[in-house]
């Protein structure tokens, strides 16, 4: 099947405007990119098939999302191929649910990326204690937030694409005591 | 106060929501005759000074409801298990 | 002018010069100064008035339990009450006035109080405002509030940040004093995660305060020396400005950093202040020791304060508290404060001594060993004392220390209660285990040696010990001095309340013995300095009036906060705007095109009427709805919760939460659902589809989407585990539009890829999953809320705007029309349909008139107990039509229901109106109301009553679907 694409509208197209803001204190201390469009699938293993379904996973970009749950990503994929692509290979083992649309993913990097988060949840970021690869669910700003650490100074948080504006409000205004930049 | 979540490790009791005590088990029956069961499972719970096993839902996490053992009289926390383990174990007593 | 500032020394800049104003006049300080020592620098000791008598008063203290100086600070919206002038870092531009006076600091009408105390005596209020009854809210209250109190309020919006932030840490250290800082080294060399915090301007604690000597340099050095050591690690935070406020259950400490509250404005991209919560694995109060004053007749007049302070003012900030000074007390820590006074030039008239005998070093100075100062004498200003024995001494200031009270309030926040050490004449922490550790003058160690050892010992990690610097101590001996009795004029025990030593015993006289009752009654420990200076001589006094030990009689309760917190700490950024997190349909773009006008439903905003040039709600509402039911309408429906369910067994979850059956439900069809409560009340209703054997999508009503979430998951992890079956939320992955009205059909017609619509290929109740526009994958659902031949329309949710766009272009034709909440609510109510004032947590679905739905064949949530007596009784109130019977009238929603003669009363009461609708169909005021007994009532004329309005019409019951009985439109 040919993966088609359309023009997709990010809910941030809007508000999340390149450049630099906030302090200057020379280096900016957080750069924000929001990674739209994206492929986002929500697998849940069925009744005793977690361990299968995270063998299954292997190969793909899989970010543990709860109890037996995985947040797929992909970029550069056509519309809903991500997702009939998992629900193939995965039938009888999980569940799967396109939520490409249903959620935004800003990515922070940076010095001072750690310090931003922090002013929003009580996950411990600590490298000992949150390490490259390891995502948690947590709350932020009273929003719901999957988080994930995808580099020594990187993370990708992402949230419910209607809280996504409020949230972007937010997490820029954490930021700008650091000195932040828009890319 | 520290809840220790089976699946995200130790979060602040804020991402939690409570439900109360977990001892009642739901009846397996609807046959009339079960009504009084079915009335103290609905209303009645004890409000014990001390341990107790209260349902506990990560609704600012993970989202899984858990059964946290705590003292309610020195906040002390012993332990978390999620709900379905904690089912199951009542179930394979009874 | 009795203060002043001394020539040389103290931790100040003299090179700068920093104005600032205190009730108008203009004053100069210098970096390193606090507004207190500034403003005693300048010589002005008279800094409030105090809140009972309105008694002239100065500093007590240097620090953070001050009860008496305090200001307010700043103007405008940046205007804060009852700070302390010792905690106030000066900075040029300061300004700052003074409190509780009228009409001014030197001339305080108020201090007229003073001369009639023998009435103000403790329990004078509640004694004599007692009668007459009505007096009390009218003229008793305004007239006490307006003469209490303390600063006054802005009302000003607060135009600086605000913050919150998390810490996590290995240990935390509170305190920076020689305790803090080995405890923080010997825990920071080990590599652990360290925090340390102090309220301080700059760490140091006490050794900025002091004379000290360790390890061989001046105790300053020393603390430098630590402090470059630590700063230089990466696994040390410092957190000056910080005060650790309150400990909580699981070792988290709330602390306040003062960010920018030592500048004249904060930096645009800076807080004022940054509240943290700190998750600490281990944490070592080193809090210091709090000096206690000594009860003696006018110990509250400017120039009287402890002999700790005077000893700081004079080191660190070079400030003289007067020209001759004498040192009073019960301990040998005053001969220390007469020679450390000496030393700067300060002319020490008498070591006043209460014991028979000392060994301490008193450098020369005369001493009068077991003599008590009876009463200070001045007015605004010491001029002199006089002894118990009748001696005299002229003098300015007087330094009293009655001993010292470990700072053990952190200790205690978790409800254990301090101990008695009959020895150091202390309330020493209780033992909290190995996660709360308390080190140093905080847990009695008294002696500076014992300190650097105590605080390196606690902050070891794993007994890794590090080296203790030798030290000087000073001597340590002391006995008891709570109350001279011989004095003439007040003795107080508490400032900021103006509660007096005599006060206690006269309350125990009362029957107000108990530890927390006195505190009550005499108001001793309230208020902002919650007793840190008072509550100890109160504890001693009470014992010996009630012929109990300090322990029996025990401390009142320490709460958290340690110190006054600002609101704005608490509040964070969350203020305005951001109160809470506001959530934008996928449809929003396109509705705001369209010109709507949102409201507020829950976080969501939802478009809820479309107006046109001169149009009210009303006027584009009815306009809306007579659009769609008269060609087609467009609504956003996106809010309404969407959960994908899925597995093996999902059918059987389902018929587990809905009442109704959905097991059977055949693929490719919707079905309406009732969600009962396991109490047999209904709690949520919605249309449920089979897009698979194993797959359904559950919609829910906007304002429980989450609810019933949480209900799906409690009630298959703790109720039926067993089960084969995932869910998840895919609300916010569609954009969801209703499409309704006769022209509906044609309209979506032309966006189908393929699909031929007709009632064979998409019957009422349909679910498909089709593609659309060119191959947009869609889900399309033949469903009514409005009564119409209707549809909704599911795509993903960033092609939403520009597919909503698509709609409106397909159906221009027919003059399609956007329509809001506004008219969907009115459509309802002219349908009959139940929604959130039906849906009320009252309602049975017999009450809703659904008793059929529910099942008898099968378990599902609330089915027991939704068969009881109570829950089928006939005369319940049940949903029904109302419609005035005038049409002219206009029904209210919330009027009560009477029978046609009967008067308003809670015996007559029938039932409520639960929502009304202008219908533009009917051309008349319609609603649905709940009715006792309501369904067999149709055509029964009664009243609508509405008390709160002052209205009363007859109005006539009827069939809740006011408009198209037959639901012949539904089929067009």
């Amino acid at each position: 099947m040919t993966e088609r694409t359309f023009n997709r509208v990010s809910p941030l197209q809007d508000v999340a405007l390149q450049g630099r803001f906030g302090a200057d204190k020379g280096a900016v201390g957080v750069s924000f990119t929001v990674r739209h469009p994206m492929s986002i699938v929500t697998v849940i293993a069925r009744a005793g098939q977690g361990a299968a379904t995270a063998a299954a996973l292997k190969g793909h970009d899989a970010q543990w999302a709860g109890s037996d749950q995985w947040f797929v990503l992909a970029e550069n994929r056509g519309e809903g191929a991500l997702y009939r692509e998992l629900k193939a290979k995965l039938g009888g083992l999980a569940s799967v649910s396109d939520q490409s649309h249903g959620r935004v993913i800003i990515r922070l990097v940076g010095p001072r990326a750690r310090a931003v988060l922090a002013k929003g949840t009580p996950v411990d970021l600590h490298p000992d204690a949150f390490p490259v690869g390891k995502s948690a669910l947590t709350q932020m700003a009273h929003v719901g937030v999957h988080l994930t650490r995808v580099g020594a100074d990187s993370y990708d948080v992402s949230v419910f694409r209607g809280f996504s504006e409020s949230f972007w409000e937010w997490i820029t205004e954490q930021a700008e005591e650091f000195g932040y930049q828009v890319i | 106060m520290l809840i220790p979540c089976p699946h995200c490790g130790t979060r602040p009791v804020e991402e939690f929501t409570f439900l109360g005590d977990a001892a009642p088990t739901r009846p397996t029956t609807n046959d009339p005759s079960s009504m009084e069961a079915w009335y103290e499972y609905v209303y009645l719970r004890n409000n014990p000074r001390g341990p107790i096993e209260e349902y506990a839902h990560h609704s600012g996490g993970c989202r899984s409801w858990l059964v946290v053992s705590r003292n309610t009289e020195t906040h002390e926390v012993f332990g978390a298990v999620t709900a379905r383990d904690f089912s199951k174990a009542k179930e394979a007593k009874a | 002018m009795t203060s002043y500032r001394l020539d040389k020394g103290g931790l100040i800049d003299r090179s700068t010069a920093l104005r600032f104003t205190f009730d108008g006049a203009l004053h100069v300080g210098h970096q390193g100064d606090t507004l207190a020592s500034a403003l005693l620098a300048n010589g002005v000791t008279l800094m409030g008035r105090s809140f009972k008598y309105h008694r002239p008063r100065s500093v007590i203290t240097a620090g953070a339990a001050e009860p008496n100086a305090l200001v307010e600070l700043r103007e405008g919206g940046r205007k804060e009450a009852n700070t302390r002038a010792t905690m106030v870092e000066l900075y040029d531009g300061l300004v700052s006035k003074s409190q509780n006076n009228w009409p001014s600091l030197d001339f305080d009408v108020g201090a007229i109080t003073s001369l009639a105390s023998s009435v103000f005596v403790a329990g004078f209020y509640y004694k004599t405002f007692m009668w007459p009854k009505s007096f009390w809210e009218k003229i008793y209250e305004p007239i006490i509030r307006r003469a209490a109190g303390l600063g006054t309020a802005s009302k000003l919006p607060d135009p600086d940040k605000y913050e919150k932030s998390y810490a996590h840490c290995d240990v935390l250290v509170i305190g920076s004093g020689p305790t803090g800082l080995m405890a923080a080294l010997a825990a920071a060399r080990s590599g652990k995660r360290v925090i340390l915090a102090d309220e301080g301007s700059a760490l140091g604690g006490s050794l900025l305060n002091e004379q000290e000597e360790i390890g061989g340099q001046s105790g300053l050095d020393f603390a430098r020396g630590v402090i470059a050591e630590l700063s230089s690690m990466p696994n040390v935070t410092l957190l000056p400005r910080t005060t650790i406020i309150g400990w909580f259950d699981g070792n988290i400490f709330g602390a306040v950093e003062r960010v920018s509250d030592h500048l004249r404005v904060p930096d645009p991209y800076e807080p004022r202040q940054r509240y943290w919560k700190i998750h600490a694995r281990r944490a070592v109060l080193a809090a210091g020791a709090e000096e206690r004053p000594v009860a003696f007749g006018g110990n509250d007049m400017p120039g009287v304060m402890t002999a700790t302070a005077m000893r700081t003012y004079a080191n660190r900030y070079a400030a003289a508290a007067g020209r001759s000074v004498v040192v009073f007390g019960g301990n040998d820590s005053i001969y220390r404060t007469a020679r450390v006074l000496k030393s700067h030039g300060i002319h020490v008239e008498a070591i006043v001594d209460s014991r028979k005998e000392s060994k301490a070093d008193a450098a020369g100075i005369p001493v009068l060993r077991g003599a008590l100062v009876a009463d200070a004498v001045g007015g605004k200003a010491v001029k002199s004392v006089h002894l118990a024995d009748g001696t005299h001494i002229n003098c300015e200031a007087v330094a009293m220390s009655g001993g010292w009270s470990p700072i053990v309030n952190l200790a205690c926040h978790r409800g254990k209660k301090p101990v008695w050490d009959a020895n150091l004449l202390a309330f020493l922490p209780p033992d909290n285990g190995p996660a709360f550790t308390v080190a140093g003058s905080a847990a009695g160690k008294m002696l500076l040696s014992e300190c650097l050892a105590d605080g390196a010992a606690k902050g070891a990690v794993d007994g890794k010990a590090i080296e203790i610097p030798k030290s000087r101590d000073e001597a340590f001996a002391i006995s008891p001095l709570w109350w001279v009795k011989e004095s003439h004029d007040k003795a107080f025990i508490d400032y900021q309340n103006d509660s007096t030593a005599k006060d206690l015993p006269l309350a125990a006289r009362e029957g107000y013995s108990d530890v927390e009752l006195a505190k009550r009654y005499t108001t001793t420990g309230m208020a902002t300095d919650q007793g840190k200076l008072g509550n100890i001589n109160a504890i001693a006094i009470l014992a010996e009036a009630t012929g109990r030990t300090m322990d029996e009689v025990g401390t009142t309760t320490f709460r958290p906060f340690y110190t006054p917190v600002s609101f704005g700490a608490f509040t964070g950024p969350f203020t305005g705007h951001h109160f809470q997190p506001v959530r934008k349909t996928p449809l929003h773009d396109w509705a705001e095109e369209q010109g709507a006008v949102f409201v507020e439903t829950g976080l969501w905003m939802r478009s809820s009427w479309f107006p046109r040039e001169g149009e009210d709600w009303l006027a584009s509402a009815s306009r809306e709805v007579l659009a769609t039911r008269g060609a087609v309408g467009i609504c956003d429906v996106s809010t309404l919760g969407k959960i994908d369910v899925q597995g093996k067994d999902a059918g059987q979850f389902l018929d587990k939460l809905y009442c109704n059956t959905f097991s059977t439900l055949a693929v490719g069809k919707a079905r309406y659902g009732l969600m009962l409560r396991e109490d047999g009340i209904v709690y949520d209703d919605g249309t449920t589809s089979r897009l698979a054997e194993d797959h359904y999508v559950m919609t829910t009503t906007t304002a429980n989407a989450a609810k019933v979430m949480a209900q799906m998951e409690f009630a298959h992890q703790a109720l039926f585990p067993d089960l084969d079956v995932t869910y998840v939320s895919v609300t916010e992955q569609w954009a969801q539009m209703a499409v309704a009205g006769p022209k509906a059909r044609p309209t979506l017609q032309k966006l189908m890829d393929g699909l031929v619509m007709t009632d064979e290929s998409v019957p009422y109740m349909a679910a498909l999953e089709v593609s659309i526009m060119g191959g947009i994958p869609a889900r399309l659902f033949r469903l009514s809320f409005s009564g119409e031949h209707a549809y909704e329309l599911a795509v993903p949710a960033d092609y939403g705007s520009m597919v909503a766009r698509a709609v409106m272009q397909a159906g221009d034709e027919f003059g399609i029309t956007p329509y809001g909440v506004e008219a969907l609510s009115i459509m309802r109510i002219e349908k009959g349909h139940v929604a959130g004032g039906e849906l009320n947590g009252t309602t049975t679905a017999g009450d809703l008139g659904m008793g059929k739905m529910v099942s008898t064949k099968k378990d599902f949530i609330g089915r027991m107990m939704a068969q009881r007596e109570g829950l089928i009784d006939p005369n319940r109130q049940q949903v029904v039509g109302i419609r005035p019977v005038d049409p002219a009238d206009r029904i209210r929603s919330g009027a009560h229901i009477l029978k046609q003669d009967d008067t308003p009363s809670m015996a007559n009461d029938q039932g409520y109106i639960t929502g009304v609708a202008w219908s533009p169909m009917l051309d008349m005021w319609v609603g649905l109301a709940l009715l006792a007994n309501g369904r067999a009532r149709h055509g029964e004329i009664v009243q609508a009553w509405d008390g709160l309005r002052g209205h009363r019409l007859m109005a006539e019951i009827c069939d809740p679907m006011h408009f198209d009985k037959e639901n012949k439109r539904l089929h067009a």
